[in-house]
């Protein structure tokens, strides 16, 4: 590989070498290749669907690698012009919304009480949870689709938004304990000594001072929501609900096929979906990498 | 609740910030007692695009204008999802959240509903049963009429005139033998011969199912059906006789390239998009494939498109020597079934589906009625003639995989698209049927 | 949990020293109140929709249900012997390791690699960052329906997207990605790498920001190269962050469906099934509750194992003991 040969000969003998980027870097332009290259490949098929949505059909089926000729925005105006698109973004933002608030608030107490709470059982508690990264919903989806049938909740939005919760306290949970645990003692001491009760130093201090972790577990499980084909396949579709009612990720599945005819529109409909993913998500970068390996880590 | 009052609630809550709140009692689907009229009949069915869509809708709005008090909600399900899971989970839930009328597929299919005791007894609809005939048998339980088949027909080789006339094809074949100089010539004029979807299965499995029918008498398929034992050679003899047939040709012949990753309907490259783009010349299929091909024909519209003019049936011709019955076909239909706890209005609505009246206007839209009288309203001369070759049919045998149930059925077809396309042997269908049965 | 550890305040439920008995009773009832109060909501939603659900899947492993009748054929072991004598289910188990080694041997030294590379002083960093993440921010539906529409392809006639760009390129015949048996598999494993290998990126490079720089500045100075100093140094002190992304590897190659089930279904003729899509081709979709829950218990038992190994062997250190050992 030539990158490797390049870089190795550059930096090496010549002068000992500081910092990368503080004297011309032979090895830079072939990284910004490597890099430009990486991200042309991952950002390709993604831009051939938002370009492809502006294509007529028989202009896509004649050339299926080419660019639009001619443009048309007859698809993206007709999908923003469907009320059921819209339908689906609220279904998205709002389960994913509950699916966050819940998690969030039933996460954070819990944790609050396994970093800062000493009884018998704690132990047991955390070990509880944090197996629950081994139970991933591919293994309780059958058993939890007869129980939702149960509880009324088969086909509504809240069978989607309970589950969600139940399936994402044990990352919560794990990224929240340490946040939690690294509040000085003598806050709460002071806190106690003010005359506040343990709930009211939870209320007052602890909650705003875990914000950054709750924002870190808050953006993982909206992503996790807004993403979810899985349980939303089982609750929602299975469950009778109509195509107006499904989330995003269901709703574009369901248009590829009722109106699969349409590949353009397809398409169009596809890169919409996938627009505020790309926008919200990709600046929420860090938040995510940072949750995903504090899930792990703790 | 009626969904669209709850959905604007929910709009109108969730926009006013209260996003959690808003989702209290969104239950989709749902039935029983409206709010509007004193009842409230949920109907489910597989027509989402138009006209059927709006045919059962109009229908709907008639019956509740000379019924005042009674409700009806319509819904439109993708056949598979309908079929699969939402009518099982819809009818364990029960009460409110099962539907009232409901398609119901045939024999294999409606048993375990039956046995569940979800459906309706509607033997006492004697006028109704009388009109459709012998079409009703298939959904006929240990002597009880559990559904009422509102279209039934014999599924036949779909093919294009105009690649026929290319080809130098004059006469339409008779003959397995006379079919292989069909494909022949086709392939020779440079189209794919036959579309298959074997991504889906059932669609390759057709073409096994065709070689059954000719190849085992009726007494060994109604045994079969009855015992759910598929020891007789005859079914590792049809395999044989169809995996000769294939050998004929060459290469991918007579099937298009990658039938395993070709699926059967909605998309341009999907086998019935093949057809109505003019890049395969035939396809197996049911009645229901007119409006599939002429949805996907380039440059269609999107509202009722028209099927192309070069679209022509006919039925599949004869295996010589074989000793299927003569004349049998491969064929079934869709049915109403009523959920045993519906309000009896149900039962009255369907009634008026099954007038005559009504069954000639489904016929308009292109579907083959089962009420005698309603054939009338047929117009396209091809469903003419599927009408009347289903009329002229020795048996009418109903898909294998409705007979023998979804899980012999799945075993079946895997086991047909790996006869057809993988290292599958003929004595492998009927095996993985009989280790499938063993399953019940 | 070294956070764990090093022990925070200690307010305890336990017998505290004080003069009152009945106050400190009073105290412990009341500290037992506030761990109902605040832990409760979370360990009955968490018990009722994640346990109790596997418990079930357990349970009706054991009968033959179709999920419409009463629940009264208990059949013992027969749905497992059944599912560990389908060659389908084996081709299943085979294809999750599939993804679960290529994963760990190609996008892993991959995705470290290009982070190694990209780990300097660039221009227009955080918009590298950003296009390289993108395709994990994709749902799997849009990414996999994506995929579908530019991979379908029905030769002589109808080639697909990706096939009329390689035809132009000169590659007159390309493989039949989704339709050849011997191929698909290769083809998915080529769409999960772009989907997840922008994430590996980003995490090594999170991985690599805690490297410090003194470290390379020494190595230079004793006169190592470039790919020296890496290879010696900075990778292994890459350990921890390997270890994470290969967990979480691991533990998505084993649950893989979502991708699998839009793209091909597990077609064709099976040869892309993986044990979830199994679970629910043959246990859901034809009313299988039962064999279909028995799929499930293998599934989790199979990922518990590999996670228990994986644990015991590279995540000790990094985990202390979360899985298993709880708060110590």
């Amino acid at each position: 590989m030539t990158a490797t040969t390049a870089i190795t000969v550059a930096p090496g003998k010549a002068r000992p070498s500081r910092r990368a980027g503080q004297r011309f870097d032979w090895g830079q332009p072939v990284v910004y290749l490597v890099a430009l290259a990486v991200a042309a490949i991952a950002v390709g098929p993604v831009l051939y669907v938002f370009i492809s949505g502006f294509r007529t059909n028989p202009d896509f089926f004649t050339d299926p690698a080419g660019m639009p000729n001619p443009w048309t925005t007859d698809n993206y105006a007709r999908v923003l012009g469907d009320p059921t698109f819209w339908r689906q973004v609220l279904a998205s933002t709002v389960t994913a919304l509950g699916t966050t608030i819940g998690v969030m608030l039933l996460g954070v107490m819990a944790a609050f009480v396994i970093a800062r709470y000493e009884f018998k059982g704690r132990g047991l508690l955390y070990a509880l949870f944090t197996t629950g990264l081994l139970f991933p919903l591919t293994i309780s989806i059958l058993p939890l689709t007869v129980l939702l049938r149960q509880l009324d909740l088969f086909g509504t939005w809240w069978g989607l938004i309970i589950p969600q919760v139940a399936f994402a306290l044990p990352t919560t949970i794990i990224i929240l304990v340490p946040f939690l645990r690294a509040i000085p003692g003598e806050l709460e001491e002071a806190a106690l000594i003010d005359g506040a009760s343990r709930i009211g130093f939870f209320w007052r201090i602890v909650l705003p001072l875990s914000m950054p972790g709750l924002m870190t577990v808050g953006v993982l499980a909206f992503v996790g929501s807004w993403n979810a084909y899985l349980l939303p396949l089982f609750v929602l579709q299975a469950g009778g609900a109509a195509s107006e009612d499904y989330t995003l990720p269901l709703g574009v599945q369901f248009y590829s096929t009722a109106y699969g005819q349409d590949t353009t529109g397809v398409l169009a409909y596809t890169a919409l979906a996938m627009l505020p993913a790309i926008l919200f998500f990709t600046l929420a970068e860090k938040r995510i990498v940072g949750g995903l390996q504090g899930a792990v880590k703790g | 609740m009626n969904r669209r009052s709850t959905m604007r609630l929910v709009t109108l809550t969730a926009a006013t910030g209260l996003a959690v709140a808003a989702l209290t009692g969104c239950t989709a689907g749902g039935g029983g007692e409206g709010e509007a009229g004193d009842t409230t009949i949920t109907w489910w069915h597989n027509g989402t695009g138009d006209p059927l869509k709006s045919f059962w809708e109009e229908v709907a709005s008639e019956f509740e204008s000379e019924n005042p008090g009674v409700k009806v909600e319509v819904e439109a399900f993708q056949n598979e999802d309908l079929q699969r899971t939402l009518i099982p989970n819809a009818l364990q839930a029960g009460g409110d959240a099962a539907p009232d009328l409901f398609m119901v597929w045939a024999e294999g299919e409606i048993k375990a509903q039956v046995e569940a005791g979800y459906l309706e007894d509607l033997s006492g609809l004697t006028g109704v049963i009388e009109s459709v005939g012998t079409a009703g048998t298939g959904w006929n339980v240990d002597g009880k009429q559990y559904g009422i088949p509102f279209r039934y027909g014999i599924e036949g080789i779909w093919y294009d005139a105009d690649l026929f006339e290319q080809a130098g094809v004059t006469e339409n074949p008779a003959t397995f033998t006379e079919f292989g100089d069909v494909i022949d010539k086709l392939a020779a004029s440079g189209v794919s011969p036959i579309g298959v979807g074997a991504a889906d299965g059932w669609p390759a499995a057709h073409w096994w199912y065709q070689f059954a029918i000719k190849t085992c008498s009726p007494e060994s398929l109604q045994t079969a059906a009855e015992t759910l034992a598929f020891d007789d050679p005859c079914f590792t003899e049809a395999g044989e006789n169809l995996k000769t047939w294939m050998d004929e040709f060459d290469g991918d012949l007579p099937f298009q390239a990658n039938p395993t990753s070709t699926p059967a309907q909605s998309v341009p490259n999907s086998s019935a998009g093949l057809l109505a783009s003019q890049t395969t010349a035939m396809e197996l299929m049911g009645t229901w494939h007119r409006g599939e091909v002429a949805k996907l024909v380039p440059g269609a519209p999107a509202e009722n498109p028209p099927a192309p003019e070069w679209l022509s049936w006919m039925p599949v011709p004869d295996i010589e020597g074989a000793e299927g019955a003569p004349g049998a076909a491969l064929g079934s239909g869709d049915a109403w079934g009523v959920y045993a706890d519906a309000p009896e209005e149900t039962l009255e609505l369907l009634e008026y589906i099954m007038s005559v009246d009504v069954q000639t206007r489904l016929a308009e839209t292109g579907e083959i009625p089962t009420v005698a009288g309603a054939e009338a309203g047929i117009t396209d001369p091809v469903l003419q003639q599927i009408a009347e070759a289903t009329q002229s049919a020795g048996v009418v045998v109903t898909w294998l995989d409705t007979q023998y149930g979804p899980v012999i059925g799945k075993a079946m077809n895997d086991a047909i698209v790996n006869l057809m396309f993988g290292d599958g042997t003929p004595a492998s269908v009927p095996e993985a049927m009989n280790a499938a049965a063993a399953t019940l | 949990m070294t956070a764990l550890d090093t022990a925070g305040p200690a307010v305890t439920a336990g017998p505290a020293p004080t003069r009152s008995t009945k106050r400190s009773a009073r105290r412990r009832a009341r500290t037992w109140g506030e761990i109902a109060l605040l832990a409760g909501p979370a360990v009955l939603v968490y018990l009722f929709f994640v346990l109790l659900p596997v418990l079930l899947a357990a349970y009706y492993s054991f009968f033959n249900w179709n999920g419409l009748g009463p629940l009264d054929q208990f059949i013992g072991f027969d749905n497992y012997t059944r599912l560990l004598a389908d060659p389908v289910f084996h081709r299943s188990v085979f294809n999750n390791f599939f993804i679960v080694v290529m994963s760990l041997l190609i996008q892993g030294p991959l995705a470290i690699l290009i982070a190694l590379l990209m780990n300097r002083r660039l221009r227009f960093r955080g918009l590298l960052r950003a296009l390289i993440f993108v395709p994990y921010v994709l749902s799997e539906v849009t990414a996999g329906l994506a995929w579908q529409i530019l991979l379908q392809s029905v030769p002589p006639t109808r080639w697909g997207p990706v096939d009329t760009l390689l035809r132009t390129l000169g590659i007159e015949d390309p493989p039949s990605w989704l339709a050849d048996p011997d191929v698909v598999m290769w083809t998915m494993f080529g769409i999960l790498t772009w989907k997840y290998l922008g994430l590996a990126i980003i995490l090594m490079l999170a991985g690599l920001a805690s490297v410090p720089d003194e470290l390379h500045e020494a190595a230079a100075l004793d006169g190592a190269g470039w790919w020296q100093t890496q290879w010696h140094i900075t990778v292994p002190l890459l350990g921890p962050t390997i270890r994470i992304w290969a967990f979480l590897s691991i533990i998505g190659a084993l649950q893989l469906f979502d991708m699998i089930w839009i793209v091909t279904g597990g077609g064709p003729l099976n040869a892309s099934s993986t044990m979830a899509v199994y679970m629910v081709g043959n246990g859901l979709n034809v009313s299988q509750i039962g064999f279909g829950s028995a799929v499930a218990v293998v599934l989790f038992l199979i990922s518990l194992i590999v996670a228990l190994v994986y644990q015991r062997f590279a995540l000790r250190r990094d985990l202390a003991g979360a899985l298993t050992g709880g708060v110590r």
